[in-house]
C-alpha cells in the first residue's frame, strides 16, 4: 500500500517550488520591461502587479501584503476595447484603477501612448490624464451633489483649456448632445435624474477632455436592462466616432462579450485567460472560463443546459490557495495544481492561459 | 418584429421633437428642499425666531431705545437702601431677627426700579439696564461670533490638511488635537487673565482688550473639534467616487480641496458652528462673570451678571439688575442650538421622519 | 443653489398645497393601519381556492414633499399553490413595494396602502379554549386554514403571518443578519417564537435541518458569527431562517443580485432544489429575465407601478405580447446573441413616477404605438386561459373573445 502511494505521488516541495517559480518569473518579468515599447500600442501593460499592506510594524515596515493584481500583462490598439470580467475580489477595478495610476503600482511597467507613465509623478501625470478617463459603476456617487450639469461638465474644458473661454458652453452643449442629454438639463442638479441620465453625464465628463482612452468600471452594472442597452449602444457609437479605446471591466459576461475585441479573464488577482472574443467564446481553454459560462442563467426556460458546477466559496484574496489559485475550486484540479501555479503562457497564437491542464 | 425595429427610428425622431415627458415633472430644488425639512420642526422655527429676536434687540435695540447712552449714567440723584442695622432679640427660646434698611443718598439715580425713564431700571451704578443690555449683547454676541469665525478657519484648514493628506501630517495633527483637548479651558484662562493683570498694569494692553485677547486664547484651544469634524468628512468624502473622477481629471490638490472637497463639508460645518455659537457665548458668560472680561464702563451679559459675586444685597433684592442678562443668555444659547439641530436635521438626506 | 423663479421648480404655495393634502392623507390612514379590529373585519375568502395569495388591485403610495409617488397603482396578481411567481420589472417599478406591502413593512407614515386586498390563505395551529395547541394523535398540531386580507389588518395583528406565514429573503445578505449573535441563535430563535412547545433543543436539531437542507455542514456554522461567513453563505443562511418557521410563502426579493455569477449559480440550484421539497410557494422578484426563466413557473411583468402582462413563464417568454416585455427581452445581450448589430433598446426613461400621465405609461418609449395610446390607460385583455396583456394592441381579442 505503502509502496504504492509513493509510486503513484510525487513529493511536492511547497518552499522549493514557489522559490524557483519566483525566480523564473524574475527573470522573465525582467526581460519583458527591457523590450521596446510596441509604437502601435496605445496602452500597454507589462506585469502589472498591485499590493495593499494589511499589517505594518510601528515603524512602517509592512509585514504581510494582499496581492490584488498579480502579474497581468495586455496591449491595447487605439479603437479597441479589451473587456476584463472576474468575480468580486479579482483585482479588476485595481488594475484599471492602476492603469490609471489612482493607485501606485507596485511592480511592472504601464506604456501609454509610447511613454513609460509607471513611475511618473502626479504633477507629470496631470497633463497625461486628460488623455485617459474612466467611468464608473455607482451613478450616484460618481457626480458631486452640488454642482449643477453644466458644472460638472464645463470644469474640466475650463481646467484643461480646451477650447476658449467663450465657447464653452457650446462645446458642452454639442457633448450633451452627442451624450443623449437635453439641453435643459444644463441647469438642473444631478439628483434630479434617473440613474441612466447620470450615467451619461458621467460619460459626458469622461468625454469632455477628449480622451484617447476610456476605463469603464462596470458602466452598466446597476443600470436596468433596458437602460444597460442604450448606454451600451451610446459607448459603442462614441467608440466609432472618437476612435476611442475602452478597457471595460464588469462581472457580468454577456455584456463584455457584446462590447470587447478582446477579453480578459480575471480570478483572485491573475489572468486566467486572455485573448480575442472569438478565442474566449467559441473556444475556451480554461476551466474556469467554461464555469463561468455556463454559470450565467439563460433567459431562456426551454433550455436547461448541463453546468459546469463550481463548489464552495471564492477564497480571500488575503490568503490566496498555494499552487493554481483556482484548484480549490475546480472540477479538474490534480494533485499538481495544489502545488505548483500554472505558467501563463500562449495556447494559440494571441490566446493565453494560465492552467496545467493545457 | 422587423415591423417593430422600423419603427423605432420614426419613433427615436419624434420624441425628439415633442415635449419631453420630464420637462413637465416639476420638483422642489435643493434650497426649497432645505428650507422645507428646516422649517418642518416647530423648534427651529422657535430657535430662528429667538437667534433673529436677539440680533434685532441688540444691533437695532439702541437706534430705537436710544434716551440713554451706554456709558452714561443717570445723574439724578436716587437714593440707595441697604441693610444697616440687624438686631436679635430672643423670646421663649425663639430667635427673631429685625433688619433695619437705611436709605443712602446717591449721586446718580442707581438701583431704580421700572419707569417710564428706565424701562428695565437702572443697575448699582446708575446706567440704564435695558441699554446696556443692548450694549452687552453686541460685545457677547460679537465676540462669540469672532470666536467661532476664527476657530472654525483654524480647525478647516487644519482639519483639512489633517484628511487630505494623511499619514505623517494627519498623525501629528491628530495627537496635538488628542493634547488641547486634555486642556481644560477655564482654568487656563483664569490663569491667563491673572498674567494679564499685570500686562494691564505695564500698559502692554488696554484693559478692554482683555476678553478679546482670552477669547483668541480660546480659540487657540478649541479647534481640534471643527478640525476632527472636518477631517473625518474629508477622509469619508475622499471615498466618494466623483473625488476620484476629480483625481482622474487631473485637477490641482487646490481644486480639488476647495471646489469640491469644502463645499461638501460645509453643510456639517455650518451645524457645528451654530452649535458652537451657543457654548461661545456662555463661555464669554462664565469669562465676565469670573471679572476677566469686559470691564466697566463697558460691559457684557456675563459682566452684568458679575455684580452678585460682591454685592450679596443686590442678589437678593434688585433682581432686575442681573435677571434679564442671565435670561439673554439662556434665548442665545438656546436659539443657537435649536437652529443647529434644525440644520443638522435639515441637511441630513438619511434623516427622515 | 437654484434662483426661486426658476420654472423648472416647485413654488412655495403648491408645496404647501402638497403637504397640506399629504398631511391629512396620512393622518387618516395611520390611524386605520393602527386600529383595533375584530378579527370578523380582516377575515375573507379566496377567489379561487388554489391560490395561496390573491393580490387584487393594490395601491400603494408614497406621500412625498414633492407629490404623492404612486409606488404600486392597481396591482393584481396570483399566487398558486407550490409555485414559483417570477415579478419582474425594472427599479421603480413598484415589485419590491409590492412584496414588502405584502409582509406590511411599508415606512410610515410616508407610505401607505391606499386601497386594494391581499388575501392570503395562512394555515394556523388550531387554539383550544385556553389558547393553547391541540396535539394531534400522530405528532404536531391541529392546523386550520384562515384567509386574511392583510391590507386590511390592523398592524398589531400582523405577528400572525409575518414570518410564521411569510418568510422574507432580502437583497443584502452582509446587513440582513443581525452581526452580535451567532448563526444557531438566530436560526433557534425562528422556531422557538413560532413552534408551539418548542424547547431549546427541538430549536437547534431544527436549525441543524435547516441548514444541511440548504447544504451547509451544520458544525461548521451553527457556533459561528456572520461576519465569518463569505456573501454565499450568509444568503444560504438567510433562506435556512426563512424555511425555518415552514412558511406557506417565501417572498425573496433579489435574492441573487449581490452575489457573484459562479455563487448565483449555486444560490439558484438551491432554490430550485427547495422548491421541490417544501410545501409552499416562492414569490420571487428580481430584474434579471435569466433567473426569473430558470426558476418561475408564472411570470409578472410590471411597469411603472402597474401589471403590464402576466402569464405562465413559457408564455411570457416564447410569446411576449406588450412591447415592454418584447423590448426587455430583446435589449438584454445574451450568450448567444449574434454582437455584430446594434443592441436593441428601449429609447427614453421610465416616467417620473410624480404626474404620471392618463394614457399607457410606456407610450413615449413604445415602437407600436398607435393613436388609441394616447386615450385611457389601457385595461387587461386576456389572449390565453393564463395569459393576460394591458395593451390597446390587443383590444380586440377582447372584444372577440
Amino acid at each position: 500500500m505503502a509502496e504504492q502511494l509513493n509510486k503513484n505521488s510525487v513529493v511536492y516541495d511547497d518552499e522549493a517550488i514557489v522559490a524557483e517559480f519566483q525566480a523564473k518569473r524574475k527573470l522573465q518579468i525582467e526581460r519583458d520591461c527591457a523590450q521596446p515599447f510596441d509604437q502601435q500600442a496605445l496602452l500597454e501593460v507589462r506585469h502589472l502587479r498591485k499590493c495593499f499592506p494589511m499589517k505594518k510594524t510601528i515603524t512602517g515596515k509592512v509585514t504581510k501584503e494582499l496581492v490584488a493584481v498579480d502579474d497581468v500583462s495586455f496591449k491595447l490598439y487605439p479603437g479597441e476595447t479589451l473587456g476584463i470580467v472576474g468575480e468580486s475580489g479579482c483585482g479588476k477595478t485595481t488594475t484599471g484603477r492602476a492603469i490609471l495610476k489612482l493607485h501606485e503600482p507596485s511592480g511592472g511597467q504601464i506604456i501609454f501612448n509610447g511613454q513609460d507613465i509607471t513611475h511618473l509623478k502626479s504633477k507629470q501625470m496631470r497633463e497625461i490624464r486628460k488623455q485617459m478617463q474612466i467611468i464608473f459603476q455607482d451613478p450616484y456617487s460618481s457626480l458631486p451633489p452640488r454642482d449643477t450639469v453644466g458644472g460638472i461638465l464645463s470644469e474640466p474644458v475650463q481646467v484643461h483649456n480646451i477650447v476658449p473661454k467663450d465657447q464653452v458652453k457650446d462645446y458642452v452643449l454639442k457633448l450633451m448632445d452627442k451624450c443623449g442629454l437635453r439641453d435643459y438639463y444644463f441647469e438642473r442638479y444631478p439628483h434630479e435624474f434617473s440613474g441612466g441620465q447620470r450615467q451619461r453625464i458621467c460619460i459626458a465628463r469622461a468625454l469632455s477632455v477628449n480622451p484617447k482612452l476610456v476605463i469603464c468600471d462596470e458602466p452598466v452594472s446597476a443600470l436596468d436592462v433596458s437602460i444597460q442597452a442604450q448606454i451600451i449602444n451610446l459607448l459603442k457609437e462614441l467608440q466609432r466616432e472618437m476612435n476611442l479605446a475602452y478597457v471595460f471591466i464588469s462581472h457580468d459576461l454577456s455584456v463584455v462579450k457584446f462590447i470587447s475585441d478582446k477579453i480578459g479573464v480575471m480570478y483572485l488577482g491573475g489572468m486566467m485567460e486572455f485573448g480575442t472574443k472569438e478565442d474566449i467564446f467559441k473556444n475556451p481553454l480554461h476551466p474556469y472560463t467554461k464555469a463561468l459560462f455556463s454559470a450565467v442563467p439563460n433567459p431562456d426556460p426551454t433550455a436547461k443546459m448541463e453546468r459546469i458546477k463550481l463548489e464552495g466559496d471564492i477564497p480571500s484574496p488575503a490568503n490566496p490557495p498555494k499552487g493554481c489559485r483556482f484548484h480549490t475550486r475546480c472540477p479538474y484540479a490534480k494533485e499538481v495544481c495544489k502545488h505548483v501555479p500554472p505558467e501563463y503562457k500562449e495556447c494559440e497564437p494571441g490566446h493565453f492561459a494560465a492552467c496545467h491542464l493545457l | 418584429m422587423d415591423e417593430l425595429e422600423l419603427k423605432q427610428n420614426d419613433i427615436n425622431e419624434a420624441i425628439d421633437t415633442d415635449i419631453p415627458l420630464d420637462k413637465n415633472v416639476r420638483l422642489m430644488s435643493p434650497t426649497q428642499m432645505l428650507l422645507r425639512r428646516f422649517f418642518r420642526s416647530k423648534l427651529s422655527i422657535i430657535g430662528l425666531v429667538m437667534v433673529v429676536g436677539l440680533f434685532l434687540f441688540c444691533f437695532l435695540g439702541p437706534v430705537v431705545y436710544n434716551q440713554w447712552g451706554e456709558t452714561e449714567r443717570d445723574p439724578v440723584g436716587g437714593v440707595e437702601c441697604e441693610e444697616a442695622q440687624v438686631t436679635t432679640y430672643e423670646v421663649d427660646g425663639v430667635t427673631y431677627t429685625v433688619r433695619g434698611i437705611r436709605e443712602k443718598p446717591m449721586p446718580y439715580n442707581v438701583k431704580a426700579g421700572i419707569s417710564a425713564d428706565h424701562l428695565l431700571g437702572t443697575d448699582e451704578m446708575g446706567h440704564d439696564v435695558l441699554t446696556r443690555l443692548m450694549y452687552g449683547g453686541r460685545v457677547s454676541l460679537l465676540v462669540s461670533f469672532m470666536t467661532v469665525i476664527l476657530m472654525t478657519i483654524l480647525g478647516v484648514i487644519i482639519g483639512g490638511i489633517a484628511g487630505y493628506f494623511g499619514g505623517i501630517a494627519d498623525n501629528i495633527i491628530m495627537r496635538l488635537c488628542d493634547i488641547l483637548m486634555c486642556l481644560p479651558g477655564v482654568p487656563i484662562l483664569m490663569i491667563l487673565s491673572a498674567a494679564m493683570d499685570g500686562w494691564v498694569e505695564q500698559q502692554w494692553i488696554e484693559e478692554g482688550m482683555r476678553i478679546y485677547i482670552l477669547m483668541f486664547f480660546l480659540t487657540l484651544i478649541s479647534w481640534p473639534g471643527i478640525a476632527r469634524l472636518v477631517r473625518g468628512q474629508i477622509l469619508s468624502l475622499r471615498e466618494q467616487e466623483y473625488m476620484v473622477a476629480a483625481e482622474a481629471m487631473g485637477y490641482s490638490t487646490a481644486r480639488k480641496i476647495f471646489k469640491h472637497l469644502v463645499p461638501n463639508v460645509m453643510p456639517q460645518l455650518i451645524v457645528q458652528m451654530s452649535l458652537s455659537l451657543g457654548s461661545m457665548i456662555l463661555y464669554e458668560a462664565t469669562l465676565s462673570y469670573l471679572n476677566m472680561g469686559i470691564k466697566a464702563p463697558y460691559t457684557a451679559w456675563g459682566s452684568m451678571i458679575n455684580i452678585i459675586t460682591t454685592n450679596q444685597g443686590v442678589l437678593k433684592y434688585y433682581p432686575l439688575i442681573w435677571v434679564p442678562a442671565g435670561v439673554c443668555i439662556v434665548i442665545a444659547v438656546l436659539g443657537f442650538n435649536f437652529v443647529g439641530d434644525g440644520l443638522r436635521d435639515a441637511l441630513d438626506p438619511k434623516a427622515r421622519r | 443653489m437654484a434662483k426661486k423663479t426658476n420654472g423648472n421648480y416647485l413654488s412655495g404655495k403648491e408645496i404647501r398645497a402638497i403637504s397640506k393634502a399629504n398631511a391629512k392623507e396620512m393622518k387618516r390612514l395611520e390611524a386605520y393601519k393602527k386600529r383595533r379590529a375584530s378579527e370578523s373585519e380582516f377575515l375573507t375568502q379566496m377567489k379561487n381556492n388554489d391560490n395561496i395569495l390573491e393580490i387584487d388591485d393594490l395601491h400603494t403610495f408614497f406621500f412625498t414633499e414633492q407629490g404623492v409617488v404612486k409606488a404600486v397603482n392597481g396591482v393584481s396578481y396570483d399566487v398558486p399553490k407550490n409555485a414559483v411567481v417570477g415579478v419582474v420589472g425594472e427599479s421603480g417599478c413598484g415589485k419590491s413595494v409590492t412584496s414588502m406591502s405584502v409582509m406590511r413593512l411599508i415606512q410610515g407614515p410616508t407610505g401607505q396602502i391606499v386601497d386594494g386586498s391581499i388575501r392570503f390563505k395562512s394555515s394556523e395551529y388550531k387554539l383550544d379554549e385556553k389558547g393553547s395547541p391541540i396535539p394531534k394523535a400522530d405528532g404536531g398540531y391541529e392546523t386550520e386554514e384562515k384567509v386574511y386580507d392583510i391590507a386590511k389588518m390592523p398592524i398589531r395583528e400582523i405577528h400572525r403571518i409575518r414570518g410564521k406565514q411569510v418568510a422574507m429573503i432580502f437583497q443584502e445578505p452582509m446587513t440582513s443578519l443581525n452581526p452580535v449573535f451567532t448563526i444557531g441563535q438566530q436560526l433557534d430563535e425562528v422556531t422557538l417564537l413560532h413552534l408551539p412547545g418548542a424547547t431549546k433543543e427541538i430549536a437547534k436539531a431544527k436549525s441543524e435541518e435547516m441548514l444541511r437542507l440548504v447544504g451547509i455542514i451544520p458544525e461548521n456554522v451553527y457556533n459561528a458569527f456572520p461576519h465569518e461567513l463569505s456573501g454565499g453563505m450568509r444568503q444560504r443562511v438567510m433562506i435556512a431562517m426563512a424555511l425555518a418557521a415552514e412558511p406557506r410563502l417565501i417572498i425573496a426579493d433579489e435574492p441573487t443580485t449581490a452575489l457573484d455569477v459562479t455563487i448565483q449559480a449555486q444560490i439558484l440550484d438551491l432554490l430550485q432544489d427547495i422548491k421541490n421539497k417544501i410545501d409552499g410557494s416562492i414569490l420571487l422578484i428580481t430584474h434579471d429575465l435569466g433567473v426569473i426563466a430558470e426558476m418561475a413557473d408564472y411570470v409578472v411583468v410590471m411597469y411603472a407601478g402597474k401589471v403590464i402582462e402576466k402569464g405562465t413563464v413559457f408564455e411570457i417568454f416564447q410569446d411576449p405580447k406588450h412591447p415592454y416585455t418584447i423590448g426587455l427581452q430583446k435589449s438584454k445581450p445574451t450568450m448567444t446573441l449574434d454582437d455584430s448589430t446594434e443592441l436593441y433598446n428601449i429609447p427614453g426613461n421610465v416616467p417620473n413616477p410624480i404626474n404620471m400621465p392618463t394614457h399607457c405609461y410606456f407610450k413615449e418609449r413604445c415602437a407600436m404605438c398607435t393613436k388609441k395610446c394616447s386615450g385611457d390607460y389601457p385595461g387587461m385583455v386576456q389572449v390565453s386561459p393564463t395569459h393576460f396583456v394591458a395593451c390597446h394592441l390587443y383590444d380586440e381579442e377582447k372584444n372577440n373573445g
